[in-house]
């Protein structure tokens, strides 16, 4: 659906709205987040547990999908 | 659009144009200063100088390392190949690149004041204010008058940004064309400018996204076909050279330490700029900058952790944020902003009349943050004045100084005694039969020598189990290079094992703020 959209919208060139924006944003760092937690279980043989870059990525990806919430409501505003 | 007035503000905003100005005469003094300088003042220059010289002869530097004269490079073309020509008119020569270095950034400037004054309604005095901040960073000044490749790279990044910025909304084809080309520059002047390009093409999806995919398309082919071709023609050492020995290991406190110094310097237009971005995500549309600011905030940061780099790896983000800084300062002025319904105009003026004052405190501070100066001669009463003291030599004083690991040890302006150390280098390895194995090019060039070895790509390629070293360290072994100059050591521990073995420290000069190692072959009878 969202692809249709995004089809019908580049003929009207209206671009992506806010609230596509905040919906790829907060799947994307939800994803990315459990992803990198999943670092940890699946690679059980590293020592050491959560690394510095591994706390950067989570504090990332966290920030994204919680921008990603705030902007869902804003609807089809451009982003 | 009429642009507010007082007396306070000229005065204030007169103050914040003299100060930056007078980052900008230092900007200059220790451009002239490093110009007249004929050696390595960072080291990786000599390399970058050599680099330009194998152009200049139609040669390729992405070689074989494991055979003599053991030489590769890591960086793509584009610099060294715009430095070339001057290769066949003056010779090897350091004050060409360096120029050209200083030049770029003060287009960089050029397209910031432009970018500010577009989109900032006109307000020529915030533009102006916006670039001389850029040339004031103190990042900006170490990087920019160096025989590197890095301060091009941002200049061709800011045009490609500011060039977007206005063609590709408006569907203007050849805009948008040259402002991919530029993109394509930027990548080929230097590796890191992928975060521009992947910013560029966010900002252009979120847009207008089919027709972004489009120009990603014939984008990426243009860029593929150029990197085919190296390949192909430097029989795959371009991707050995620049993307293998690329992958480095990384030092996440540098990072920390570098992205702290760049907030404590540039702080005050750190925040504006943020201000903007959240403005423009809540409330209008995002802009290029605003996207180019993100990205080349977070990724520069990350990069930032890698061995090998450094400050300069925030300048891109220096820019971005200059120019969002500048447009932010400008709407307040001029009270243009869209707003909800609600909101209470009533604040909005009472903002619009504080930013009068405020904005002009602002690059005064920002002045301040970024000072640096010579602290003895004509500049003495100045420093004084400031209540500054020598903190990067006994001379020369540099709020940016050794605060953090990774941190350039560059700035200070050289004197008639570092020149005469490497004068006296040279001299060494002119007064030795057979080759040099220095690890700075210059002094090689300089003795009319070959360039043997690029260290720290030797290092880099060990690190990544690609540097066997057979050749050279049998020649390291059997003597026969006449001297070896040693500054950092990063040959790979191999090689400086073997340099230890088989050679032995006569001399130490003292040059640029480094001790230079002078070692020569043992005797028979010590090996």
């Amino acid at each position: 659906m969202m692809l249709t959209k995004l089809g019908a919208m580049n003929g009207q060139d209206s671009g992506i709205t806010k609230r596509q924006l905040g919906v790829f944003m907060a799947l994307a760092g939800s994803i990315g987040f459990v992803a990198v937690l999943a670092i940890d279980i699946v690679d059980v043989g590293r020592q050491g547990g959560i690394g510095p870059a591994q706390l950067t990525a989570l504090g990332l990806l966290a920030a994204g999908a919680v921008i990603g919430l705030t902007l869902i409501p804003l609807g089809d505003a451009p982003a | 659009m009429t642009m507010p007035r007082s007396r306070i503000y000229v005065l204030l905003m007169s103050a914040a144009t003299a100060a930056l100005l007078f980052s900008f005469l230092i900007y200059l003094q220790y451009t002239a200063n490093l110009l007249s300088f004929p050696y390595d003042y960072d080291q990786g220059e000599g390399f970058e100088l050599h680099d330009t010289v194998l152009y200049s002869r139609f040669q390729l530097p992405y070689r074989d390392t494991e055979s003599y004269p053991f030489y590769g490079s890591i960086y793509p073309p584009l610099f060294h190949v715009m430095a070339a020509p001057f290769v066949w008119l003056f010779g090897p020569a350091y004050w060409y690149g360096r120029l050209l270095g200083f030049l770029a950034s003060l287009v960089s400037a050029g397209a910031i004041y432009f970018a500010v004054f577009r989109q900032g309604r006109g307000n020529r005095w915030i533009a102006l204010l916006s670039a001389l901040a850029f040339l004031s960073s103190n990042f900006v000044y170490h990087i920019g008058p160096l025989y590197r490749q890095h301060t091009m790279m941002v200049t061709f990044e800011t045009l490609a940004v500011v060039m977007l910025a206005g063609a590709f909304p408006r569907r203007d084809k050849r805009g948008t064309a040259a402002g991919l080309l530029l993109l394509i520059c930027a990548g080929y002047t230097k590796q890191l400018a992928a975060f521009s390009a992947i910013a560029a093409f966010t900002w252009m999806f979120l847009r207008q996204p089919a027709r972004a995919l489009r120009c990603l398309l014939v984008f990426a082919l243009a860029g593929a076909a150029i990197f085919l071709w190296l390949n192909i023609a430097s029989d795959g050492q371009w991707w050995l050279q620049t993307i293998v020995a690329n992958v480095n290991d990384t030092i996440p406190e540098q990072a920390v330490g570098l992205f702290i110094l760049w907030f404590k310097l540039h702080g005050l237009l750190l925040i504006p700029a943020a201000a903007l971005l959240v403005y423009e995500l809540y409330l209008d549309r995002l802009s290029i900058y605003s996207v180019w600011f993100v990205f080349s905030t977070v990724l520069g940061a990350i990069a930032a952790s890698k061995w090998g780099a450094g400050d300069s790896y925030f300048v891109t983000s220096i820019a971005a944020a200059c120019i969002l800084s500048g447009i932010f300062f400008s709407r307040a002025l001029a009270k243009d902003w869209r707003l909800p319904r609600r909101f209470p105009k009533a604040i909005l003026t009472h903002a619009s009349r504080a930013a009068l004052i405020v904005i002009p405190l602002l690059y005064l501070g920002y002045a301040r943050a970024t000072l640096k100066l010579p602290t003895a001669g004509a500049f003495e009463p100045i420093a004084a004045a400031l209540g500054v003291e020598g903190n990067v030599r006994d001379d020369f004083y540099d709020s940016a100084s050794f605060l953090v690991g990774g941190y350039a040890r560059i700035g200070y302006l050289l004197t008639a005694e570092d020149r005469a150390a490497g004068d006296e280098i040279v001299r060494l390895i002119r007064a030795t039969e057979g080759p040099a194995l220095s690890e700075e090019a210059g002094f090689a060039l300089a003795a009319q020598r070959d360039v043997v070895t690029n260290p720290a790509q030797l290092r880099n390629l060990h690190l990544a189990g690609r540097f066997d070293g057979v050749q050279l360290v049998g020649m390291i072994e059997r003597g026969e290079f006449g001297i070896v100059v040693l500054r950092a050591q990063f040959y790979p521990p191999p090689v400086l094992a073997a340099i230890a073995r088989s050679y032995e420290q006569t001399q130490s000069i003292h040059m640029n703020g480094f001790d230079y190692i002078i070692l020569h072959p043992r005797a028979l009878d010590d090996s």
